[in-house]
């Protein structure tokens, strides 16, 4: 390996940091071959250098979903498994849950037509197959047939309708109408007969089966004759049942013995839901042993964990992001050349490694997070100071300006506030922050009555989508009800429009790479990273298998 | 004259009641107190804190190693070491130089608040106390409704509504000291009123603004002095406390409450230094102003 | 006694019906909207408008107020906006566990502070007099925040002696709960000791000072003696009244350690209810924290009254 390795060491010494990064994240076995080829081009490294040093530093492995210690062990029957979780906010009805801690309880006992899994694929679970018509405006699903709902009813196509029909119900209060308005409406859905369902949708839609899957946590299976207060049986089609829930203090589930999957019944006698008001009581308590999986936690919150031994971290790679939105038609952001230059003058690296503890991915200024497969590869926007002066210079902003950036006291975002402020100080801009709760900064959630959408700037968290149809609409579409940037650009609009209603995967690749392009050039909102979604389990236990968008599944779960 | 158990407070009790003295006796009582405070160990022990913090306050710029507002994520959360003496927190920025420049909010928004709530407290306190009869009755109730309502859905309230500054968290905790300053005054006021001098004053006529403030108010300095030192104490406590719940002083300021709000869910990950230092800067000054109240309170008991 | 009883019990009515008022005057300039929050940002305007017309949150604000009050007197607390369930129903457990950290804390507190006030008055000026009265003030300058953290951080994680966590498990019995309570109880002493203990001191001092015991001590009675039959009734006098106003703090201001402990306890639940603008609740909850008080101090200046020949006496002293 000598003299391949003074090779390597030569070329390594001319590349700049991020490429450094990158190679190194490949020679630790963080990355599989193929990603770091692909990720090498997004990066800027020519295809003869990647192919080189591929070979010369490769590790052979496939693509590594979790980089972390595998649970290969073989679980034991039996035992109670405890699950720890931030409590649901507001009530538990499958209708309106909007919030991680309630889609993971729906997702305990309730059942989704496809699932969503680690790597976005879409697995067949309550439906057995589906397609489209020629031009995508209508789906047929076939159903499993034998599935029983936990009262011992069998589910059917009407089930399933009326589910659907309750989620799409415009007077409803449904949480699932920012995914199915303009998509699927109140009687779209139709059982053509018992084990076949028929979604016709207002429009053609090449993602549809991602808009049903898991990823849309309201849309679990209910039986046609639910008429609410889901709180009293927790009904549904999955593993577990309803033992005893505790308000503000966890469910208790157990083994649902007819269940319709012989292979996913639960190993375990009991599976404990607990609730913790605060990450900080959450990674406590899981510090402590109150629990022996964890659903969520973040990189700053679970610091411990990650370097905690006897804590398997699931990373999961996902679309989940904060928008850095820039008003398009107040000063100073009027012209375009000024949001190019704040983008150029945020320093990416040290976000993803500094801010992130590199447990994210970068974010080149669009929807299309690297996750998603429809996602053309472009190259990956740097930090460029002299560029970004020089821009700031032609558009007549030499001398810097100021401005205010709203946001308010969650997550890392404070943080990502402050850092802002501080890069760009070179540049002569003078950031102030404005960070409050986030009832002031939503405040009625419509133009003119929120700091969210009336802001000149603000950071705005936005959560896990298996597919980016709802991330590329609303908030930047002109007529979009979140677009806080008030961007309004036909070209981009009609370019959504067509990614909607693409079928196959080429084609949408080919109409995502105009929309990446359009979105560097305009700039109206920064998208500076994807983070992963991390969970964590104990190394006493073993098969718990967590998605993106949270539902941890742990019936295959068991002690080792 | 009530003796009402819950019209006692948490602080130091209430002096006895003096005879008011003629004016020399005045300047000699004067002359005895300052004595003795410069003797006592405790209130130079408590000045000398207080100086320290001071001098962090006004000279904080030139004192700190670093710039307290220069992030560096990728050195993060680094442990005390030669280059960073108190370590980096969570955004890489240098925890000696941001405990030292982080005294200049705290001495600044607590005395402000406390002067507020003193003053407001004072003149609730002389009113009722004056009055008593249905202006007693119904502002005593108002500020029995304010007691009995928790401190931090009040800051809550008032926070969300005028939006988070150090200006609303002055008035924040004013508001919230007035009703308890007001008690001690009311207290103090009772025993006043039935003196000779305050009967003199209503036989000539005076206007009542006149008998509150120039007859009552001077003799009654002595418990408005001590609650205003305790209640120092208290309101750097307090602003620490609203810090910490995210609804006082806003980032990205030095604050040490808000430093502790920011990382106390490190700790378990064993960063300790972020949490520990500002906590301790927040329990020294407490302390040492305590120190200086102590020594006021004593002096003022002879 | 009856009268006085009864004077107060009426004026206590009007305080907590201003108590209301304000509440309720002041929660409406919080912003955002009751439905709004409930749902979120990114719900649509069409849901969030029915829920607000579900709610009844659409209707004038006197209109919801006195449809709450007039509830209240009946003795319905009316339905939590946020939780969809009966106000009682989330108060209850949360009010329960308020009252099982107080009552710990105190029994804790109380006694050690009593005895720490006595002492030290009884060797006053002396250097452990000092330690007591300063240490005692140097704990409670520590705001509850930073003793939550370091007990957490000494006894649950680096000892891990106690849990990390006040609430216990389910099915735990007396003995386990009263176990994970003990690390914030803990936390509630070091505050609450400095004051107790000083207010015991004050009142030592003071009835050392009194007539009556020197009168006793020149009979001829011993130390011991004199201490118990006529010092401590005075010791435990400025005790009271502060044990009493902290009463209405242990219900509802515990927010921090609650929040650290992850307890579901009534500080909580109401900054959740103010935030959420989750009316009944929120104004449920302060009137039952403001009973709380208010009953407390009555009973307090009761005890005062009882305890303190002087002011039987009458005001001549």
């Amino acid at each position: 390996m000598h003299p391949k390795q003074d090779q390597v060491d030569a070329v390594r010494a001319r590349r700049s940091e991020l490429e450094n990064h990158l190679i190194d994240e490949y020679r630790a076995g963080k990355i599989g071959r193929r990603e770091f080829v692909r990720r090498g081009a997004l990066v800027g490294m020519s295809l003869p250098l990647v192919t080189f040093l591929a070979t010369a530093c490769g590790v052979s492995t496939e693509d590594l979903e979790e980089t972390d210690k595998p649970q290969t062990a073989e679980p034991k029957q039996g035992g109670t498994i405890r699950v720890g979780e931030q409590e649901p906010a507001g009530a538990l009805d499958p209708v309106t849950v909007n919030n991680l801690g309630g889609l993971v309880v729906l997702a305990q006992t309730g059942e989704f037509l496809v699932t969503s899994d680690p790597r976005l694929r879409l697995v067949p679970r309550l439906a057995e197959s589906w397609k489209p018509n020629a031009d995508g405006s209508v789906w047929t699903f076939k159903l499993r047939r034998g599935v029983k709902f936990h009262d011992g009813k069998v589910m059917d196509a009407e089930d399933v309708a009326t589910t659907f029909d309750r989620l799409a119900d415009p007077d409803g209060g449904s949480n699932a109408l920012s995914v199915f308005t303009g998509v699927l409406s109140k009687g779209g859905t139709k059982a053509v007969d018992a084990n076949t369902v028929e979604f016709q949708l207002d429009a053609p839609n090449g993602n549809f089966p991602y808009l049903i899957s898991s990823d849309n946590y309201n849309a679990i299976i209910l039986p046609k004759t639910y008429d609410g207060d889901w709180e009293k049986t927790f009904i549904g089609t999955g593993p577990w049942k309803l033992d005893r829930f505790r308000p503000a203090e966890g469910v208790d589930f157990v083994p649902f013995k007819e269940y319709w999957d012989p292979r996913g019944r639960a190993i375990t006698n009991k599976n404990e839901l607990k609730f913790y008001a605060d990450e900080q009581g959450l990674v406590l308590g899981f510090q402590g042993n109150e629990f022996d999986a964890c659903v969520q936690y973040s990189v700053s919150g679970g610091k411990a964990l990650l370097t905690d031994d006897t804590v398997i971290t699931h990373e999961l790679r996902a679309a989940s992001h904060r928008q850095i939105h820039m008003r398009t038609d107040k000063e100073p952001f009027r012209d375009k050349r000024v949001r190019q230059a704040m983008a150029l003058l945020v320093d990416r690296q040290a976000l993803v490694d500094g801010l992130l503890d590199t447990k994210a991915d970068y974010g080149n200024d669009s929807p299309f997070a690297p996750v998603y497969r429809s996602t053309a590869e472009l190259e990956q926007r740097q930090r460029d100071v002299a560029k970004a002066k020089e821009l700031l210079r032609a558009a007549g902003k030499e001398d810097g300006f100021s401005v205010e950036l709203n946001t308010w006291q969650g997550f890392e975002m404070p943080d990502l506030a402050q850092l802002l402020q501080q890069m760009v100080r070179e540049a002569g801009i003078r950031i102030n922050l404005d960070i409050t709760d986030s009832a002031t900064y939503y405040g009625e959630a419509t133009f003119g009555n929120s700091r969210w959408l009336d802001s000149t700037m603000g950071i705005t968290e936005y959560g896990h989508r298996g597919v980016p149809n709802v991330l590329l609409g609303a908030p930047l579409l002109s007529d979009g009800t979140w677009n806080s940037a008030h961007f309004k650009n036909k070209r981009y609009d009609q370019l959504v429009a067509d990614y909607v209603a693409a079928v196959d995967l080429d084609a949408q690749r080919r109409i995502a790479k105009e929309i990446q392009l359009l979105l560097l050039d305009e700039v109206p909102i920064m998208f500076t990273y994807f983070y992963y979604f991390l969970s964590g389990s104990k190394d006493y236990v073993s098969g718990v298998v967590t998605n993106p968008m949270g539902q941890m599944d742990v019936s295959r779960a068991g002690f080792v | 004259m009530s003796t009402s158990a819950s019209g006692t407070d948490v602080a130091a009790p209430t002096p006895p009641a003096e005879a008011a003295p003629v004016e020399a006796d005045e300047r000699a009582a004067r002359r005895e107190r300052l004595r003795l405070l410069t003797r006592s160990g405790t209130f130079i022990g408590g000045v000398v804190i207080l100086a320290i913090f001071v001098i962090c306050a006004i000279f904080g710029e030139t004192l700190a190693p670093d710039d307290p507002f220069a992030t560096n994520p990728l050195d993060d959360l680094a442990a005390p070491s030669g280059e960073h003496l108190f370590g980096t927190d969570r955004v890489g920025r240098d925890v000696l130089s941001r405990v030292i420049v982080g005294a200049q909010d705290i001495l600044i928004v607590a005395p402000a608040a406390t002067l507020l709530g003193t003053v407001l407290g004072t003149v609730l306190g002389l009113l009722t106390g004056y009055f008593r009869g249905p202006v007693d009755d119904i502002l005593s109730r108002f500020i029995d409704a304010f007691l009995a309502l928790p401190t931090v859905i009040i800051a809550l309230l008032v926070i969300t509504a005028l939006g988070p500054s150090n200006l609303t968290v002055i008035i924040v905790v004013g508001l919230i000291f007035s009703p308890i300053i007001a008690r001690t005054v009311r207290a103090a006021v009772l025993q006043e009123r039935e003196m000779e001098y305050v009967a003199a004053a209503q036989l000539r006529n005076e206007r009542t603004p006149y008998i509150l403030f120039a007859e009552i108010l001077p003799n009654v300095m002595g418990p408005v002095t001590v609650e205003f030192t305790v209640r120092l104490g208290y309101a750097i406590f307090t602003v620490a406390t609203l810090s910490f719940l995210g609804f006082g002083i806003q980032p990205p300021a030095p604050d040490w409450g808000l430093q502790v709000f920011e990382h106390y869910g490190l700790i378990s990950g064993g960063y300790w230094w972020p949490v520990v230092f500002p906590a301790l800067a927040i329990a020294i000054l407490v302390i040492g102003v305590n120190m200086i109240a102590d020594g006021i309170a004593k002096a003022f008991e002879r | 006694m009856g009268r006085f009883i009864l004077r107060r019990v009426l004026l206590a009515i009007v305080t907590l019906f201003l108590l209301s008022l304000i509440v309720f005057v002041s929660a409406q300039v919080l912003p955002g909207d009751v439905a709004r929050n409930i749902l979120g940002p990114f719900a649509d305007q069409r849901s969030v408008d029915q829920l607000n017309e579900r709610l009844g949150t659409d209707r004038s604000i006197i209109v919801q107020y006195w449809d709450w009050i007039t509830g209240v007197l009946t003795g319905d607390m009316g339905v939590s906006l946020a939780f969809r369930r009966p106000v009682e129903d989330v108060i209850g457990p949360a009010l329960v566990n308020s009252a099982k950290l107080a009552l710990l804390a105190f029994l804790i507190v109380v006694p050690l502070a009593v005895i720490g006030g006595v002492y030290a008055a009884l060797r006053e000026g002396s250097f452990r007099d000092r330690l007591i009265s300063i240490g005692g003030l140097s704990a409670t300058a520590i705001p509850d925040f930073v003793w939550a953290v370091l007990m957490i951080l000494i006894f649950a994680l680096t000892l891990g002696i106690f849990p990390s966590t006040a609430t216990a498990p389910p099915g735990s019995n007396f003995f386990e709960e009263v176990w994970y309570l003990i690390l914030p109880a803990l936390c509630l002493v070091f505050v609450l000791f400095g004051y107790i203990a000083r207010m015991a001191r004050a009142g030592t001092v003071e009835a050392l000072d009194a007539d009556y015991t020197r009168t006793a001590v020149i009979k001829g009675l011993p130390q011991r003696t004199v201490v118990r039959r006529h010092v401590l009734r005075n010791s435990l006098l400025p005790t009271i009244a502060v044990v009493a106003t902290q009463l209405g703090y242990l219900f509802g201001g515990l927010v921090v350690i609650e929040l650290i402990f992850n307890y579901n306890g009534l500080g909580q639940t109401l900054v959740e209810a103010a935030q959420q603008k989750d009316f009944p609740l929120l104004q449920s909850g302060i009137l039952i924290i403001g009973i709380v008080y208010l009953v407390a101090t009555l009973v307090a200046d009761i005890m005062y009254s009882v305890l303190n020949p002087r002011v039987r006496l009458g005001s001549e002293a």
